[in-house]
C-alpha cells in the first residue's frame, strides 16, 4: 500500500500540493494586508529611509571632551553595565518608550546627542537615532560601531549599572 | 483530498492485532497535527495582526534587500496560517508538514546567520508577543518544531496518508 504512496507521482504530488500551500498561502496573507486596518505598503521604495551619516570618532572624541555632547548608549542595561563610553547615559533602542521619560529633562531641542551601541552590524543606534528624531531632536549623531571604537581608541570608559 | 478520505484502520490484514497500535499511532499523529497546527496559526496570526511590527523584524535580520522585505512580512504569515490551518483540518497533511518543515529550516538559517553576524535583534517568532532576543532559546525552538514537523511528516508517509 505505501509503495504507490513513496513513488515518483506521490512525490510529485507532493510537490505540487506544497507549492500550492506556499502561492495560496503568500495570497491569502497579501489579501489580508489588504482589508487590514493596519496594512502596510507591500513594497516600499528605496528611498523612505535615507541611510545614516555615521558621526566620525574624532569628533565624538572631541565633543567628549569639550563636553557640550550627552552620550547616549543604545544598547541592553546588561551591556551598558557590563561598560560605556565614559559619562554616557543608557537608553536602551528596544525599550525607549520606557526609559524616554528618564532622559527628557536632559533632552532639550538643541542638545547635542552621540549615539552609540557595538558592532558594525548594530541596528540599535539608528533606531534610537530615528525614535528621537521623531521626538523632535534634530542634533542627533550617530557613532559607527561605538563602543569597540572608542574602546580600541582607548578613550575614557566607564564600568557599571544605570544610577 | 486525501486527508479527509483517510482515517480508517488499515484494511486487510491482522486488523484485530493492528488495531491498538494505529489506535495509539492514529491519535499520537493527530496531537502532533495538533501541536504544529496551532503554533504556526498563533505564530502566523499574530504576525498578521501586525505586519508593521514583522515588517521591523524580518528587516532587522539584514538579510533581504529592503525593498524585499514587506513582501516578506506579509506573504509568510499567510504561508503559516495556511500550512497550520491545513494540518489542523486534517487535509493535505504531508504537504503541509513538508512546507511546516521547510519553514522551520528557513528560520534556523535566518537566525543562525543573524548570530553569526553579531546581530542582537528581537526574533519576531510570534510577533511581538514573544518579545525574546535570538539566541540558543530561538533556535531551540525552532529545531523542536522541525522535529515534530519532521515526526509528522514521516508518520504520515508511514501510514500511507495524504
Amino acid at each position: 500500500m505505501s509503495a504507490d504512496k513513496t513513488g515518483k507521482p506521490a512525490m510529485k504530488k507532493l510537490a505540487w500540493q506544497a507549492l500550492v500551500i506556499v502561492l495560496f498561502g503568500a495570497g491569502l496573507g497579501l489579501a489580508a494586508n489588504l482589508i487590514s486596518p493596519c496594512g502596510i505598503p507591500v513594497v516600499v521604495r528605496p528611498t523612505a529611509g535615507a541611510p545614516e551619516k555615521y558621526l566620525p570618532l574624532e569628533q565624538a572624541a572631541q565633543w567628549w571632551r569639550q563636553g557640550g555632547a550627552l552620550f547616549l548608549d543604545a544598547r541592553e542595561p546588561a551591556d551598558f553595565a557590563a561598560g560605556h563610553i565614559g559619562n554616557a547615559l543608557n537608553l536602551p533602542a528596544q525599550s525607549f518608550a520606557e526609559h524616554f521619560w528618564e532622559l527628557a529633562p536632559l533632552l532639550t531641542p538643541d542638545a547635542v546627542i552621540v549615539i552609540y551601541c557595538d558592532g558594525s552590524e548594530c541596528e540599535l543606534s539608528g533606531l534610537l537615532a530615528r525614535r528621537l528624531r521623531e521626538q523632535g531632536q534634530t542634533r542627533v549623531h550617530v557613532l559607527f560601531n561605538g563602543w569597540t571604537a572608542w574602546r580600541a581608541a582607548g578613550l575614557p570608559v566607564t564600568m557599571g549599572g544605570r544610577p | 483530498m486525501d486527508g479527509l478520505a483517510r482515517g480508517g484502520f488499515a484494511s486487510d490484514h491482522g486488523r484485530a492485532a493492528m488495531k491498538t497500535r494505529l489506535v495509539g499511532g492514529r491519535y499520537l499523529t493527530r496531537l502532533l497535527q495538533l501541536v504544529l497546527g496551532t503554533v504556526f496559526v498563533v505564530a502566523g496570526g499574530l504576525k498578521v495582526a501586525n505586519p508593521a511590527q514583522f515588517a521591523v523584524a524580518v528587516g532587522h535580520y539584514r538579510l533581504l534587500p529592503p525593498g524585499l522585505v514587506n513582501l516578506v512580512a506579509l506573504t509568510l504569515p499567510g504561508v503559516e496560517v495556511l500550512a497550520g490551518g491545513l494540518l489542523l483540518a486534517g487535509i493535505w497533511r504531508r504537504a503541509a508538514g513538508l512546507v511546516i518543515a521547510g519553514l522551520t529550516v528557513l528560520f534556523f538559517g535566518a537566525i543562525v546567520s543573524a548570530l553569526a553576524r553579531g546581530l542582537n535583534i528581537e526574533c519576531g517568532c510570534f510577533g511581538t508577543v514573544h518579545g525574546g532576543r535570538i539566541g540558543w532559546e530561538s533556535l531551540g525552538l525552532d529545531a523542536t518544531l522541525f522535529g515534530l514537523s519532521a515526526w509528522l511528516f514521516g508518520r504520515l508517509k508511514n501510514d500511507s496518508a495524504g
